[in-house]
């Protein structure tokens, strides 16, 4: 098997000591942002990369440290969503439902228990989807020529924010938005300085990393300030140990979830969110007798298999095609992007380390994640009872010294502050901000694909829909806007708190 | 309210900037030149923006006085951490930033103080001593 060869190499670049400590670290920071109401993944990632940067780690090390992040929070928000009926990330708003009743139950240990090992399954099941699926999208995707890649970069843009935003013009304006500040800066292919306003500052253009940080981290701090008080009674753990029934009540739930939960997160633009809801509601139809949200066990671990299961899913865009399926597979596209590191067909070819260290790595973190959401879960329990007051401002502080170590410029930190204020206003307008980091990140590239596609037609505007390729790639497009418009509808039943950032 | 206002934000930063485009001209060899991708991106934002204008569907709702208050109030504390990390030195801006916040949230005075006491030096000597990143420990205006 060609396969398992490859996965061979990428356990032997996953288990390099440096490698090991970042996953154990990762799965732990993960967790511990996840938990923490108001942190999730896209926060949480965003303020790791430009220490990643900082660090000089390199790009296999690099994602490998977020993709444990990015799994240790999907486990981490289950926490809160127990103990205090707080999701502690979007993800766990389903978790909510059922888990906080039996917490309420004396039963917290159970639900814990039985949603630690809905999370192994579905991110077990997911990362064995993408060791399977991958390659072969990757397969497909290496005959795409210029103007393929341009018709992909329309798909992520029209798709990514199908399902979060309520105003599909506000999704779009706000991909425009990041589009328009991504041509700020010297034009790469003439060298025209375009909107710097002669400001020699600005030659560069806005820094994706800086921007992410500030969209992300520090509007977070303008929403916190919003409502004062935050969380409510910590439910009591009840009893210590988890009964093994109960937790086998689970399993059947668990890999229904997951199927569904892989899937919604290899559409682009749905993402875990949307993977948490379709799993809860899928099994609610199929065994509710009564007993969902009130504490079923089945209630609890279907929606964080599908969370799970989604998180690895979106991996397989933004890995093969370079379109991301969720916010923080967006943001890390960022990082590899900055890395000089063109996700797409090719990295299959040319970074094989890259590609397999990950997904070996994602194995890896997976155990260490059973191990620290199951015999370790009193750790984070714990946290929970730390004051926001405590936690937030060192958000701040972190945010602050990574971005000023990889830039040591004052001028980017103010910028960083600008995109925070921008990331707030827009945010309580109701527009999401993936878009606005997709256009500022693929706006160079889907320039630089449109002139290289005209330059091989002489400048005729029809190229960019003689390949069957690009058609095809439309054709998709059209077929997810619909998808996405049908779930929208359907998903009335999603809470408006999924509105926030994406996942 | 909020989506007219908003719409008008866009109608107006869309149109300025395609009608900047008009000034970015470029010689001979590249058939698109760097006008022509701001004009593509820049009309449908006019476009969008006059619709949301027109035909507004959502409407914000704003934290009452004193969380706008708090939220001024960070921003000012954002900015003034942003402008003083080098001439104030890492750990004395941070320590500032980490106290105003942390009270902003309510944190009880001594508590906060103790925090930032405390995490300041921390984070120095955890991320520059430890991790190796150069951050500025004393700043232009004192060293």
């Amino acid at each position: 098997m060609d396969i398992l060869s490859l996965l061979w190499d990428g356990f032997a670049v996953a288990a390099l000591p440096i490698n090991l400590v970042l996953i154990v670290a990762g799965c732990f920071a993960g967790t511990l942002i996840g938990a923490l109401p108001g942190l999730g993944p896209v926060n949480g990632v965003a303020i790791l990369i430009p220490l990643t940067f900082a660090f000089g780690l390199d790009a296999t090390s690099s994602m490998i440290l977020l993709s444990a992040v990015y799994y240790g929070c999907m486990y981490g928000g289950r926490i809160s969503a127990i103990l205090l009926n707080i999701p502690g990330d979007e993800p766990a708003i389903m978790t909510t439902l059922d888990g906080y009743p039996m917490a309420r139950k004396g039963q917290a240990a159970d639900a814990l228990a039985i949603s630690g090992v809905a999370s192994f399954i579905g991110a077990t099941l997911a990362t064995i989807g993408l060791t399977l699926f991958a390659p072969m999208l990757a397969k497909a995707a290496i005959y795409f020529g210029p103007a393929d890649y341009f018709a992909l970069y329309v798909m992520a843009f029209a798709t990514i924010g199908g399902i979060s935003g309520s105003d599909p013009r506000k999704t779009l304006l706000a991909a425009l938005l990041g589009l328009m500040l991504g041509t700020v800066g010297l034009d790469p292919s003439t060298g025209v300085a375009r909107y710097t306003f002669g400001s020699f500052n600005l030659y560069d253009g806005f820094d994706p990393i800086v921007a992410l940080v500030g969209l992300f981290a520090l509007s977070e701090i303008l929403f916190f300030l919003e409502e004062k008080a935050h969380g409510g009674g910590l439910v009591p753990p009840g009893r210590v140990f988890p009964r093994l029934t109960r937790v086998k009540e689970g399993i059947g739930a668990s890999l229904r979830g997951s199927v569904i939960g892989f899937i919604a997160g290899i559409l682009p633009g749905a993402g875990a969110s949307l993977g948490a809801v379709m799993s809860y509601s899928f099994e609610k139809r199929l065994s509710d007798k009564g007993t969902f949200g009130d504490g079923d066990p089945r209630g609890v671990a279907a929606p964080e298999a599908g969370n799970n299961a989604a998180s690895g899913g979106a991996l397989i865009p933004m890995l093969t095609l370079g379109v991301p399926g969720s916010g923080t597979t967006a943001v890390m596209l960022a990082m590899l992007i900055s890395l000089n590191i063109q996700p797409g067909p090719l990295l299959f070819e040319r970074s094989p380390d890259l590609v397999w260290g990950l997904v070996a790595a994602l194995y890896l973190a997976n155990f260490v994640l059973l191990i620290l959401n199951l015999p370790l879960i009193g750790l984070f329990t714990r946290v929970l009872g730390l004051p926001a007051w405590g936690l937030m401002p060192l958000v701040v502080a972190i945010s602050y010294l990574g971005v000023y170590a990889i830039t040591h410029a004052a001028f980017d930190l103010l910028v960083m502050v600008g995109f925070g204020i921008l990331g707030f206003v827009l945010r309580k307008l109701d527009f999401s901000l993936v878009p606005v980091v997709l256009g500022l990140l693929l706006g160079m590239d889907m320039e630089n694909n449109l002139r290289r596609a005209l330059s091989i037609s002489g400048g005729d505007f029809t190229i960019l829909l003689q390949s069957p390729i690009a058609n095809v790639i439309y054709l998709l497009t059209a077929g997810f806007l619909v998808l996405s418009l049908w779930l929208s509808r359907r998903g009335s039943a999603i809470p408006s708190r999924l509105e926030t950032p994406g996942d | 309210m909020s989506d007219r206002l908003s719409g008008l934000f866009f109608f107006l930063l869309a149109a300025g900037y395609v009608w900047l485009s008009a000034g970015y001209t470029a010689g001979f060899g590249d058939p698109l030149g760097p006008a022509i991708f701001p004009r593509v991106i820049g009309i449908p934002a006019v476009i969008l923006g006059l619709s949301l204008l027109i035909w507004p569907r959502h409407d914000a709702v704003w934290a009452g006085r004193a969380g706008l208050l708090r939220q001024a109030a960070a921003i000012t504390i954002l900015l003034g951490y942003a402008l003083l990390l080098e001439p104030f030195g890492f750990v004395p801006a941070t320590f500032s930033a980490i106290l105003g916040l942390g009270l902003l949230m309510g944190a009880p005075p001594l508590r906060g103080l103790l925090m930032a006491a405390l995490a300041a030096p921390g984070l120095y000597l955890l991320f520059d001593r430890l991790m190796g990143l150069p951050l500025p420990l004393i700043g232009s205006w004192f060293g």
